[in-house]
């Protein structure tokens, strides 16, 4: 008998913990993408009451596919699909890319099966791996003149639609910085790398303990970090792909390279002010939106896409949120100290084997609506929330972060550099550089990961 | 008569089934041994015959060896404790108490969650309870998350395992149990069988059956773990957690050099089919029948 109750009570204890470690999981949020489609905010009005563009009527009735792979305006893009529909007849099935799925994967996998997506959304690595065989030449569209600056030549030839500009740099809370001052905070009067730390020393002696917070991610760490190596050899997106091609062919060397090592003081500093220095792989990336809103921190390595994060932490869009420049030296005059990266991010493919011709004009007049349209210049600002690359679109963003990259765009105080890197860059170096974060390697050891990355790619 | 008859039950009953089993199995098996000899990239229209360079690539993949030591080592701790745990949960549930249907279907229940959603909610266990936990307390152990470290991290991931596929062992030994012959026992005992002796001469013996069967299953869930592992530490801290299925899907489509990961699918595959061979075979020896 005294067995037997024994050998239940062991048995409840274990089932319990079994069950409540099942169920907490129902309580608590997770640790989520920056893509998060529930992290919307709240919509913009759209003014429907002008709309001069011309619609092609023989289309009505066509249905086009979008793969959507920027997961957080999947809502916004059903509605300025069903916005079109209402003005053209032309019906556009959103189709967003699964958690786990990466949109490459997806994509192939609908080629594969035959079934593509008429119109594709994808990362500019992807568009450069397949639009030659798949998507369909787009060069002599009219919205190409609008977006001069921010469109990918494939041989000479345009096959992708920009979509929006994305800028990253160390985002500041202004009025955090403001408080534990005690004066007004100019962004434009920190110039420097030194500038910057004593900046930082400042809002340490004034009680915030350590002022940065800093992402463990290894797309933070391996593309918007590592990528200003390449990013910032001359500012331009040509200049990224010389440097790449140098240190491919061995003509760079990336011990003597001073970006690399520039880049590196600055990943220390970032590094030593870390919110999460005891951990720095420990730390959560919903957490840092939450720091920063609340004045735990006064910085944040990351981009505008992080807006929905901080709104979510309650951030108004009244808030006085910017960019710094990702300081890698103490020459007031290089580029870098002044200028934040913002270049087109998202591109749009057209499909040109298996879509229909009527098909494939119905989703070129899609995307001359978004460019064109009264009410697709609106939508893609105010219900979708992105920064077009189109010079006619006269709106501006109206998040705290997008609106500044808007303006270092308009000012001419943003540098276009986007990378062109294996699709595996950020997977694989991202976690050479998560080593580096954790002090699991020195300078040596992380260099020595880079050039043996580039070395493989032949 | 006899044969023309076999035929036509062959044609309807097993006809439709390998017809099946060779559209979703065979063809797409013999399919993938084709494009490890192809420099095939996924998207391509032309697929060039290269042989066995992919092979000669997947034996300069130093990652895919170390992903692979680590799978071997991640396959005998979760082996033995996933067997240990079930098998000893499994004998309390069927002395017969009151309510053990309750705790058996208690036990069944992580199993119910897929691997997904399960890595999601032990990496908020561990990254946020734990460091909570302390915290609080200052327990050097839950100072840092777990998955930050890379032997925790591992520990994590068996640790997570074992209470995944426990539940669904846990099933199969209760039914193995409660089909043990009561008269053998019984005769057990008269004879003086107590303890470690009934469990060793007679029930571990009787139990067989159902020890080949969750030895086979847990042997190759656990060669061929890929949900746990990519929600929960998804191959961190710098690469120290990823087994090996997840660096095959990572060869294949983030660096997107199929080839090369399907003959590294190839090659686990021959691994782990030759490995639960043995074991079937082995344990398949040893089953008596009372």
């Amino acid at each position: 008998m005294k067995k037997q109750v024994l050998t239940k009570c062991l048995a409840s204890g274990l089932s319990v913990a079994m069950l409540a470690t099942t169920l907490s999981g129902c309580r608590f949020g997770f640790a989520s993408d920056p893509d998060d489609p529930n992290e919307v905010t709240a919509e913009e009005p759209i003014d429907t009451s002008v709309d001069t563009f011309q619609y092609d009527t023989s289309l009505s009735g066509t249905s086009i596919t979008l793969l959507n792979s920027k997961a957080e305006i999947q809502t916004a893009l059903v509605e300025m699909g069903k916005a079109f529909e209402e003005k053209s007849g032309v019906h556009v099935e959103v189709m967003p890319v699964t958690d786990g799925d990466s949109p490459y994967t997806k994509v192939v996998s609908l080629y594969n099966s035959g079934n593509p997506p008429t119109l594709s959304i994808l990362d500019t690595t992807d568009i450069i791996a397949l639009a030659e065989e798949k998507g369909a030449d787009l060069t002599g569209e009219s919205w190409t003149a609008e977006a001069e600056g921010y469109l990918t030549e494939i041989d000479g030839k345009i096959y992708s639609f920009p979509l929006c500009i994305e800028g990253r740099g160390v985002i500041y809370n202004g009025e955090v910085i403001e408080e534990a001052l005690g004066q007004p905070f100019d962004p434009a009067a920190i110039r420097t790398q030194d500038d910057f730390v004593a900046l930082l020393d400042r809002l340490v002696e004034a009680g915030l303990d350590h002022p940065i917070s800093m992402a463990k991610e290894d797309w933070s760490l391996g593309a918007h970090h590592l990528q200003y190596i390449y990013e910032t050899y001359d500012g331009t997106s040509d200049g990224a792909a010389e440097c790449i091609e140098l240190i491919k062919n061995d003509q760079l060397d990336l011990t003597t390279y001073d970006r690399m090592d520039q880049f590196l003081n600055m990943f220390d500093i970032l590094m030593k002010y870390n919110v999460a220095y005891r951990d720095p792989l420990g730390a959560d990336y919903d957490e840092m939106a939450i720091d920063l809103a609340d004045g735990k921190t006064a910085f944040w390595f990351n981009g505008n896409w992080a807006w929905p994060n901080l709104a979510e932490a309650d951030a108004e869009e009244e808030d006085n949120y910017g960019f710094l420049p990702y300081f890698l030296n103490n020459d007031e005059g290089d580029f870098v100290n002044r200028q934040i990266q913002a270049s087109p991010s998202k591109q749009i493919m057209l499909d040109g084997i298996v879509a229909t011709e009527q098909e494939q004009a119905a989703a070129k007049q899609f995307l001359n609506w978004m460019v064109f349209s009264e009410i697709g210049q609106q939508m893609l600002v105010k219900t979708c929330k992105i920064i077009p690359p189109f010079h006619n679109n006269p709106y501006e963003p109206s998040d705290p972060l997008s609106r500044d990259i808007y303006n270092q765009v308009q000012a001419g105080t943003a540098f276009n550099a986007s990378a062109i890197v294996p699709n595996d860059h950020w997977a694989v170096l991202g976690a050479a550089m998560q080593k580096y974060l954790a002090g699991r390697s020195d300078r040596a050891e992380l260099i020595q990961s880079i050039e043996s990355y580039w070395d493989d790619q032949g | 008569m006899k044969g023309k008859s076999g035929g036509k039950d062959f044609c309807g009953f097993a006809l439709p089934g390998l017809f099946c089993f060779a559209a979703v199995v065979i063809v797409p098996f013999l399919y993938g041994v084709y494009l490890t000899l192809t420099d095939w990239n996924g998207v391509s229209n032309v697929k060039n015959f290269i042989g066995g360079t992919n092979f000669l690539s997947v034996l300069k993949d130093a990652q895919f060896w170390s992903s692979l030591w680590l799978t071997f080592k991640y396959v005998v701790v979760v082996v033995i404790a996933v067997n240990i745990l079930a098998f000893a949960i499994a004998y309390l549930l069927t002395r017969g108490f009151k309510g053990q249907n309750f705790f058996r279907a208690g036990f069944f229940t992580p199993n119910l969650i897929g691997g997904l959603v399960l890595g999601y909610i032990w990496q908020f266990v561990f990254s946020r309870v734990f460091v909570g936990i302390g915290e609080a307390t200052g327990w050097e152990l839950f100072g840092a998350s777990w998955l930050s470290d890379p032997t925790l991290a591992f520990v994590a991931l068996v640790f997570v395992s074992v209470w995944q596929l426990s539940g669904y062992m846990i099933l199969i030994y209760v039914a193995g149990f409660m089909g043990l012959n009561k008269d053998v026992m019984e005769a057990a005992s008269i004879d003086g069988a107590t303890g470690w002796i009934k469990l060793k001469k007679i029930v571990l013996p009787l139990m067989m059956s159902s020890i080949t069967i969750c030895l086979f299953l847990t042997l190759s869930r656990a060669f061929m773990v890929y949900d746990v592992n990519l929600s929960l530490t998804a191959g961190a801290p710098y690469g120290t957690t990823e087994m090996a299925a997840m660096h095959v899907y990572e060869k294949a489509f983030t660096s997107r050099q199929f080839g090369v990961g399907q003959a590294e699918a190839l090659i686990l595959f021959v691994i782990v089919a030759i490995i639960s061979g043995i074991q079937v075979y082995l344990t398949k020896k040893r089953e008596v029948e009372a």
